[in-house]
């Protein structure tokens, strides 16, 4: 099953799903990162270095994550996505609007 | 590899945790396969995850009843990737050819089209009354 490491930083907070991000955990993430929004605001960092796999619901998670952010005034950016993740961020398109960075500094600094 | 390598998932639930168990067949049987390059393999196991989800959610949309199972067959041969569902679900009507991918502020719709993009073969079927998706790639 899917765990989330939720960390502070400087410049931000940082989530990092370790594990599938799929239709199954998907709601479990959305519930994780709205509860970060709302307490922390700002800039939230996906660290995707733990995240194996991601199918259709958990990219539609990311893309309701990004929405919640910028409604709240914040940023949501993603960070270190593995091989497959990098595939389906690819074929969708999901790349333009979430842009991954290498890594989580990276995705800190803006 | 000479022969076949076949894996099965027999009779599970249609329901959310039975795609752990898809998961875990693929992750049995890919050793049995051999060497695949590997963007080969996420985009298999990326369609074969889409289609379980699609089982699952057109069977809760559809009725929700419960005694709703399904079935996957996974093979793999020197020339292609195949695998095949089959659900006792309600008839599901599917029309692959109106698929196009979701635009990027929408959060569903995104499933069957990441499934055809990563398959050179993708089929629905009603075949006895129940639904079948038959999906195939070629390894190289």
């Amino acid at each position: 099953m899917i765990e989330f490491d939720v960390r502070k930083e400087e410049g931000g907070t940082v989530v990092g799903p370790q594990g599938r991000l799929t239709m199954v955990s998907a709601r479990a993430f959305r519930d994780t990162v709205t509860e970060v929004i709302e307490r922390d605001g700002g800039t939230i960092v996906i660290d995707l270095a733990g995240t194996t796999f991601v199918d259709s619901s958990g990219l539609g998670a990311l893309v309701a994550c990004l929405k919640t952010a910028r409604q709240a005034g914040g940023d949501l950016r993603i960070a270190a996505p593995t091989e497959q993740v990098t595939m389906v961020l690819g074929i969708t398109n999901l790349d333009r609007v979430l842009r991954p960075r290498a890594t989580v500094d990276e995705a800190l600094r803006g | 590899m000479a022969e076949t390598a076949r894996r099965e998932l027999v009779d599970a639930d249609v329901e959310l945790e039975s795609l752990e168990l898809v998961h875990d067949l693929l992750e049995e049987w890919w050793p049995a396969v051999g060497e695949v390059p590997m963007q080969r393999r996420f985009a298999f196991e990326t369609a074969v995850i889409e289609i379980a989800g699609n089982v699952v959610e057109h069977s809760r949309r559809l009725d929700g009843a419960p005694g709703r199972r399904f079935s996957l067959v996974l093979e793999a041969d020197d020339r292609s990737l195949r695998a095949r569902f089959e659900d006792n679900g309600l008839p599901a009507q599917v029309d692959l050819s109106t698929v196009t991918m979701a635009s990027l502020d929408e959060e569903d719709g995104r499933g069957l089209a990441l499934a055809l993009v990563s398959l050179d073969r993708l089929e629905h079927l009603l075949v006895d009354g129940k639904n079948v998706w038959e999906l195939e790639c070629g390894r190289a």
